[in-house]
């Protein structure tokens, strides 16, 4: 039997990961909107987790609206991130890092 | 019949008309339809502002569903409050937009821009006056969803990063408010507010109540742009078509503040928050800092854009100050000067969109000799500019006047005294401006710039004179202020 805390330290986990994901990460701007995904899903798990043993369903209706809130972040992240690529061919962090002025 | 369902239309009014405006195909029309929503869900909220104030708080139950099993709105004066600003706001930007989006938004956009306009105004409406913490999360998102979109249609490319930027941390504070809701409900077995503040003391002493304290404290500072975490809040500023940052300057962070509000007086309670979690001093610290170091940054800044976006930064910091008392008369300033700096960066950033309609630039250099081109806009950001230094009789005067007498009340008169010294510092930057329209020369004679369109310079003037009657005729606010602040502390007023 798997307990709640195993759950949770899994969830632990991928929210470290995630943060880390966004901390160290100084190149790339897509593994940022993949690491802001994975903190999503750690979420996720934490409410399922609860959900399973508080006996409650309510908390997974609740994923299911994380899961599309996530969707359409996703979503616009990577529309904005096209249109970017398209003016300037680059996505690195560093030469998109013009916002002064 | 409809008075007893005005709740729900608050919110569902422009929620169903947002993708009703991308049906209409026709920027013209889309525009007159959005202004019509805008102007209707005004008139709910002075409506629904007026019944709480004469028959009390209203609860009301979404689609019959009462408050444990189904999500309830609750109305009380501090949400009251929040829609009367959001929706007026919306209600005064509206008929501004046609003009000012026909000149930076592409024709094939601009449905979509309507569309996400109303959506945006649906959440933030949302969640002023949902009672139910994870209903919360979902107004916040709908609204910065739109909000992320609406930012990246600005004409600069530079749009498309800072919009990006928020993206990412608007997410992160996102996901942390939602971590915060997630331990909340797993203590509790509950996310309807009332339940929560009722179940909460018995488990409040353990580990995890602290935590999803921490995290929706930091969440929301996230999205209110507290001190340390505003770095998204000037490049979206600068950036964003002017419709945008007007609306979003004068609303956003404020209903995130409210939702600050909510969580920390309403949920955990005043005592929680202040005696066991060192919010107060967490708060005092950040707010003072952010008021020195954005007003320092604004001084700086070559854009008047990003002037007055650091400018918002620091005023934040006045907000914050207020509920860092933790007194009836701290968060009642600071729920006051949510209100004023509503009207005063709606008024200035609207003004600010004038110049660049005729103009083209946001530069101060550029701006040079502008007063005497523009001048009723120009009058506009001088009162607005007083109003941001705290000029008696002005709304601005009014906030900081009841954060001195707060500050004095707890005895700290030092923080009275920075209080002041900030004013100062907004006097400097807003010289700046002042004296690049009024007192230098321009560079090249520029004949053809002439004084902006009355669909501009109307909306622009009802602001300010709202800045002006506001700061006069104190009764509505300050009572309303007050009587809110009670409710919070749990203190009758």
């Amino acid at each position: 039997m798997v307990a709640l805390n195993d759950y949770l330290i899994l969830g632990a986990i991928l929210f470290a990961l995630s943060v880390m994901g966004i901390v160290l990460n100084r190149k790339n701007v897509v593994i940022l909107l993949m690491s802001i995904e994975l903190m999503l899903l750690a979420v996720n798990m934490n409410f399922v987790a609860f959900s399973h043993y508080l006996g409650d369903t309510a908390g997974q209706v609740f994923v299911f609206f994380i899961l599309t809130v996530a969707a359409a972040e996703a979503s616009i992240g990577l529309a904005i991130l096209i249109v970017l690529f398209r003016n300037r061919q680059t996505i690195n962090v560093e030469d998109l890092d013009s916002l002064k002025g | 019949m409809i008075r007893q369902h005005l709740p729900a239309l608050q919110v569902i009014l422009p929620l169903l008309a947002a993708p009703t405006c991308l049906l209409l195909r026709r920027a013209g029309l889309a525009w007159l339809f959005a202004t019509v929503v805008g102007f209707a869900t005004f008139a709910i909220a002075i409506l629904l502002l007026r019944q709480v104030l004469s028959q009390g708080d209203i609860a009301y139950a979404m689609g019959g569903w009462s408050a444990p099993w189904g999500i309830q709105y609750y109305v009380d004066p501090v949400s009251a409050l929040v829609l009367l600003i959001v929706s007026g706001i919306s209600a005064v930007v509206l008929p501004y937009a046609a003009r000012s989006v026909a000149q930076e938004i592409p024709s094939e956009r601009r449905c979509v821009f309507y569309t996400l306009f109303l959506l945006c105004l649906a959440g933030m409406l949302g969640i002023a006056i949902t009672g139910d913490a994870f209903n919360l999360f979902v107004f916040l998102e709908i609204s910065s969803l739109s909000s992320y979109a609406l930012i990246s249609m600005g004409q600069d490319r530079r749009a498309l990063t800072s919009s990006y930027q928020y993206l990412i941390m608007g997410t992160i504070g996102a996901t942390f408010i939602l971590i915060g809701v997630g331990l909340l409900y797993v203590m509790t077995g509950t996310l309807n507010m009332q339940d929560l503040a009722q179940r909460l003391p018995a488990v409040a002493t353990t580990r995890t109540i602290h935590t999803a304290f921490a995290f929706l404290v930091v969440g929301l500072s996230l999205k209110l742009a507290l001190f340390p975490l505003h770095l998204w809040l000037p490049n979206a500023y600068t950036f964003a078509p002017s419709v945008v940052t007007t609306f979003l300057a004068a609303t956003a962070t404020k209903v995130a503040l409210y939702a600050l509000l909510r969580f920390v007086f309403t949920i955990f309670g005043a005592e929680y928050a202040f005696n066991t979690m060192p919010l107060g001093p967490t708060l005092l610290l950040l707010a003072l800092l952010g008021l020195f170091v954005a007003s320092a940054v604004a001084i700086f800044q070559e854009n008047i854009k990003r002037i007055l976006a650091y400018s918002s930064v620091a005023q934040i910091g006045y907000m914050i100050l207020g509920i860092s008392f933790a007194t009836v008369t701290g968060v009642s300033a600071g729920i006051l000067h949510l209100f004023n700096h509503a009207l005063m960066k709606g008024a200035l950033f609207m003004a600010v969109g004038a110049i660049f309609l005729r103009t083209g630039s946001m530069q101060l250099q550029h701006l040079a000799g502008i007063g005497r081109r523009m001048p009723w806009t120009m009058a506009a950001v001088v009162i607005g500019g007083l109003s941001l230094i705290g000029v008696p009789l002005t709304v601005g005067f009014i906030s900081k006047w009841y954060l001195i007498q707060a500050a004095l009340e707890r005895g700290w008169w030092p923080v009275a005294v920075l209080v002041l010294i900030g004013s100062l510092l907004a006097l400097v930057y807003v010289w700046r401006i002042l004296e690049a329209a009024y007192f230098d020369a321009p560079a090249k004679p520029d004949a053809h710039i002439k004084e902006a369109p009355l669909s501009l310079l109307i909306p622009t003037w009802a602001l300010v004179l709202a800045n002006i009657y506001f700061g006069i005729d104190t009764s509505l606010t300050v009572g309303v202020a007050r009587q809110a602040a009670g409710l919070l502390l749990g203190v009758q007023p």
